[in-house]
This record gives structure tokens, sequence and C-alpha cells, in this order.
């Protein structure tokens, strides 16, 4: 692991609500459409084979996998390029001496506050497209029930550690 | 070092037991099966089970355990060894459960819980009685005191650890409250599942089956008779207009009657025989419980380990003038049927008594001090609105079925959607004092959960869109184990909007400020 870099508190312990890294948009697209495609390709085998199976003319048998498939991909294409985006706008964090509030949700919104000293340990992970921008997932474990385990992805690598470093230094005695 | 303690010597007995309870429904089937046909092959598939029965005979003798300075210390395993240390520590409790041959072979299975893990940390599986009495003195001798800064521990736990050995006893239920219990419950449906079970696991069930066949399943050559069933026969009285419909009519109300009336007295029988002798006591920095004619269950809650408390009371609980109180812990419960996690503080306890009960549990909590806010005003009619939305689903296909006086229910549902919309919303109400927040739902079944503001986890502000458009949005709170069941949590809803979001900061802000303890 990494040197720690020097904690400055006002960098992330501010109380000012942070949007994702603008990365993290980049991420999100790329695996959506690693899982949309997928799908394309699933629904484009099955297409061909009902095409096989089924009777008419030619090109009517034609139409399902070569126009309506990619039709269905077009739409895929730009819900993958526009979701994100919107996802983006509607994820922030905040830092301040209480603890993380994570706020996200584009229709059914909701803002989770963990204490600070709520917090059992944390993890910082990265998946292999996250690497490659340099990002990094934190998860926060809770010894709660329904937020026993709270993630933020899309964070700058070095900003996830640094609040990694903060949500754990509360110098106060809490653990189990 | 302290010499090792083996299991007791018939353990293997039970751990073959546990093993054949697996087997138990095949083996049943074999023997019915070849008693009609005479012992045929399927005999040896009995074979398989001799497997488990060594295994169970080795884990028998191969089981020891011993008490260190810090810590338990189990030994288990001859080819594959394990040895596991539990620090003293973090023990939660150590819990007996003894069924009847437990009890009369005066052995009892132990479990010993920590906080982690939904599994106890160790099944001493089975120990002669004076054992376990053992085990639970030293462990709680050399358990380290309590911190006195936590605010669930009540403010004379020091007082009560210098007389650890006096027991005092908070509630002992009774067999007429027992009965009662049984009764305001109404569990009987349960007892007469499990008398169908046990009937059709041995077999009582096969004589009335052809006889119930024969009745109703029609052949070619024999005409049906319908109506011979009870509802039936009042169906067909009340619709086709039968020769004496009144009659009829009583005596299916009178049956009805009757009916419930049994599986009410069943419910009280199961109460007495689950819950005899039900007692809670205070020993020092724990409560504990024991209850149980055939089998004898012994919990041990620390009260230190309480993260919240919640109080249940049904149309039949206030017309006597009880309530029912469960606590939450972090570990879990011994017992097959009941939930994980959750525990009895009180089956059925009078009203009267509830304030100076929880006060044993969340020492600064006054019921009747607390300021209730209720919800949005236009709560109800959101309420409504969505159960007349689901109920005008659910007609549809009887309308189209039935035709159109299928609709006629609706005479009684759409009134019932208004009411149920009304009283619920003036029934949800959360309140917040110094040191926790309370939440209650209900009109019929009323709820109430509280949590002190050390236990709280985590706050969560939620919005749906069509809080949204209503200006309103809900409250959350998670504590650590929590009921699953979102109807006993404390999951506000409804909530004028800047309401909802100053209770948001400010439980957020008041769990900050509060060190969170597991001991």
């Amino acid at each position: 692991m990494e040197s720690p870099q020097p904690l400055k508190p006002p960098s992330v312990a501010d109380g000012v609500e942070h949007s994702l890294d603008s990365r993290s948009i980049d991420v999100n697209r790329i695996s959506g459409a690693v899982f949309f495609g997928i799908l394309l390709l699933i629904a484009f085998a099955g297409a061909v084979v009902a095409a096989i199976a089924a009777s008419g003319p030619v090109w009517a048998r034609l139409l399902l996998p070569f126009a309506a498939v990619p039709l269905l991909g077009v739409a895929f294409a730009w819900f993958v390029y526009r979701w994100p985006l919107v996802e983006h706008r509607h994820i922030s964090y905040r830092l301040d001496e209480d603890g993380i509030a994570i706020r996200r949700g584009v229709f059914w919104r909701h803002a989770i506050d963990v204490p600070r000293n709520r917090v059992q340990h944390t993890d910082v992970s990265q998946g292999p497209v996250e690497r490659n921008f340099g990002l990094g997932t934190l998860v926060i474990f809770t010894a709660g029930t329904e937020h026993a385990r709270v993630t933020l992805g899309g964070l700058d690598h070095g900003v996830a550690l640094r609040v990694r470093d903060h949500l754990l230094a509360t110098g106060r005695d809490d653990a189990v | 070092m302290p010499s090792e303690q083996r299991l007791h010597p018939l353990s293997f007995l039970f751990g073959i037991g546990a093993h054949l309870r697996g087997f138990a429904l095949p083996i049943l089937v074999l023997l019915v099966t070849t008693g009609r046909s005479g012992l045929g092959w399927q005999i040896w598939f009995l074979w398989l089970a001799i497997p488990y029965a060594v295994v169970a005979v080795g884990r028998t003798l191969s089981y020891r355990y011993r008490y260190d300075e810090h810590e338990l210390v189990i030994r288990t395993g001859f080819l594959f060894r394990n040895e596991r240390h539990v620090p003293y520590a973090r023990i939660q409790s150590v819990d007996g459960v003894q069924n009847i041959v437990h009890r009369l072979l005066d052995v009892v299975e132990v479990k010993v819980q920590t906080a982690g893990g939904k599994e106890p940390e160790a099944a001493l599986s089975v120990l002669p009685l004076a054992a376990f009495e053992e085990m639970r003195r030293l462990v709680s001798a050399r358990r380290p005191a309590a911190a006195p800064s936590d605010a669930a521990v009540p403010a004379d736990a020091t007082e009560a650890t210098a007389t650890t050995d006096r027991a005092r006893i908070l509630l002992a239920l009774s067999p007429r409250e027992l009965l009662l219990y049984g009764f305001v419950e109404g569990r009987g449906m349960v007892v007469i599942g499990a008398m169908l079970g046990v009937a059709w696991e041995f077999g009582f069930a096969d004589p009335p089956i052809p006889w119930f066949v024969d009745r109703f399943v029609t052949d070619e050559d024999q005409p049906r008779k319908p109506g011979d069933g009870v509802f039936r026969f009042l169906a067909r009285a009340i619709f086709k207009g039968g020769n004496d419909l009144l009659g009829n009519v009583v005596i299916g109300l009178a049956t009805l009657f009757v009916f419930l009336i049994v599986v009410r007295l069943l419910s009280m029988a199961w109460a007495a025989v689950r819950l005899y002798g039900f007692t809670l006591t205070r020993e020092g920095d724990d409560l504990r419980t024991a209850y149980g004619l055939l089998t004898r269950v012994e919990a041990t809650i620390p009260l230190r380990r309480i993260q919240s408390l919640s109080l249940h009371e049904g149309p039949l609980h206030r017309l006597v003038g009880r309530v029912s109180a469960r606590v939450d812990t972090a570990g879990s419960q011994p017992g097959q049927n009941a939930p994980p996690d959750r525990l009895w503080l009180a089956p059925l306890v009078a009203a009267s008594e509830l304030p100076a009960l929880s006060r044993q549990v969340l020492p600064t909590l006054s019921l009747g001090d607390f300021v209730w806010q209720r919800v949005h005003p236009r709560a109800g009619r959101r309420i409504t609105k969505a159960l007349l939305i689901l109920i005008g689903l659910a007609q549809l296909p009887l309308a189209v079925g039935v035709g159109w006086w299928g609709l006629l229910s609706l005479g009684i549902l759409v009134p019932w959607a208004s009411l149920h919309g009304r009283r619920s919303a003036s029934a949800m109400a959360f309140a917040i004092t110094d040191d926790l927040v309370a939440y209650r739902s209900g009109w019929l079944w009323r709820r109430t959960s509280i949590a002190p503001f050390a236990r709280v986890q985590a706050v969560t502000l939620r919005e749906s869109p069509f809080d949204r458009r209503h200006a309103m949005a809900g409250v959350s709170v998670d504590t650590a184990g929590a009921s699953t069941d979102p109807r006993e949590r404390i999951a506000i809803r409804y909530l004028v909007r800047s309401i909802a979001e100053q209770l948001h900061r400010q439980l957020a802000h008041e769990a900050a400020r509060r060190t969170f303890r597991w001991r």
C-alpha cells in the first residue's frame, strides 16, 4: 500500500456536499454497456432462433433480429449513455465531525447518515474498470440490520482512502 | 492448566437423535409402506443413517471444554481438530434448553452466544444440569463489569453488581395470566396446524382420506353430491334458497362460533404449556427468563445488549388492559419457532405495571411523558387512496368473472379503506426525549418501538415520488438486531417534509454524540 497522504482536515470533513468523481460516469457507462451488451446478444440469439423456426416471407422473418433488436440496442445505448449522468447529479456525500451522510436516488431518494463512532470497519475496494480509472468503492460496515453495509462507489481512490481514515480515526473507545 | 470437562456421557444419543430427526419422515414412510407390503428393499436405506451416528458418537467423545482465566476453550475433533477460544468478555449469554427427554435425564442443551454472527458461538449438547449452572456462574463472574456511562445501563447497575447473588423477580406469570395470554394472542391455529402435521406423519390421517375421497371425489357411475360440507351447505342455503334458510344460517354461524372458541381454547392450552411458569428475574446486569412445561428454556438477556424495546397490543389486549413487550438484542434466542434476536420481556403485563418494567430496560423511559407528534394531516387520505387502487385492481377480475354484482363487496371495502386510512394515520406518531426516540403505529394492533440514541446505527431520510408530490418524507432508524418486519421497526412515514428533515438531522447528531457499546 502507498504511504498515507498527509491528512488535511478541511479537505475531507468539510461539511460540504460533494458529488462523486466525474470519472465515475464513464465507469457506470462501461458497466452498463457490458450488462446491456450481454442482454442484447441473448436477445439477438433468441431472435435468430425464432427467425429460423418461424414460417413466412424471408424479409418478415429477418425483421425481428435485424430491425427490432437493433432498435432495442439504440434505446439501450441512449439509456446507458444518459442514465449515469442523471444518476451522478443525484448522488452526493458530506463528511463532518459527526460522520458521513450519503444522498442518492433519482425517483426514490434517500439520505443515510452514519455516525462516525458507529462504523465497525470499512473496506475500500476496486473493480477492474474502477482500477483503470483510478477510482475506488468505500464500504462502511455498521452493527445495524438494514444498513449493516453502506457502499459509496465512484470516489477517487485517494479520496476514498482519506474518507476511510477520517471515519476510523475517532480516537474514542467504541470497539466491540 | 484447569482440568478439561466433557459432555454428558449420554450426549451421543442426542447427537444421533438430532440427525435422525432429519430422517424421521422417510423412516415413517418406510415403516408405513413396509407395514402394508411386507419388508421390502426400502429397509436398506436405513443404512444411510449409520455414518451420521458414527459422526455423532465421535463428536460427543471428542468434545472437551475448559475454563481458562480469560476465556472458555472448546476442543473438538479426532481427525480434524479444532480449538476455539471464546473470551468471557465477549460472551453475551449462556442459555439452556431442556426438552422432555433432557429433563428426564437431568441434562441440558447449552448455547453460548456472543455478539457476532447468527449461530451460537458454542453449542454444548448436552451437559449435566450442575455443569450448566457452573458455567453460568463462572462466565458471569469472570466477565468484566459494565461501563457505567452507557445510556442503556440502569443507574443502579453498580449497586446491582455488588449484590449479584440477590436475584429480583420482576415478573412471574400465574397460570391465569398465561391462559389470558393464550386467549388474547389467539395462537390456536398453530396448535391445529401442529396436530394436523402430527396426524399426517403418524398416519392417523390415513383412514379419513379414503372416506373423504369417497365422499367428495366423483366416480363416473356415482353422481356428485354437492353441499355436504358445512360451509357449502351454508352457501347453498344462502344462494339457492334452501327449504329452511334461516335455520341453516343459524347452524352455520353457531358452527363458526364454536370453531372460534375451540381455537381460542387450544391457544390457551398452548400458552399454558409453552410459557408455563414464566419468570423474568434481574440478576446483576442481566435479565433472565425461564419458561416451559415440556421444553424448559432458560435465557439470559444482558441489559447492556438490549438495543430496543417494542410493545404490542391488540384489541383484546386493550380489553383486558394488558401489553406484551419484547426487546431486541444483538444475540439470538434458543427455542425453535421464535424469530431470532427477539426476546420476551413480558408476554403479557398489566398496562399499569409496564412503566416500572420498562424502566428496568431503559432507565430514563417514562412512557406517560412522551409528547407524541403526529404525521402529515393528509397521510390518511394517501393511505386510503393506495388502498382504493389496490381494491380496484383486485375487484377488476372479480367483476369480469362474476358479473357486475361482484362489485357489491365494494360497499364494504370502500368504507373500510376510508376508515382504515383515517384511523391508521392518526395512530402514527413519534416522540423524542433527551435520550431516546419512539414510534407508534397501528390502530387495531398497536405497536410501539423505542430505541435509545446510543443504539442508533444509522438514520435515513426517504422520499418517494409520491412523497414529493405531497411534500412529505419518511425517517427510519436502524438498530442492531432489529426485526425484519417493517412494522416493528422505527420507520416513520408520511411526515411533513420539514419536520422529517429536522428529525433526521437531530437523530443523526444525537447518535453521533453518544458512544455505542456492545457491552
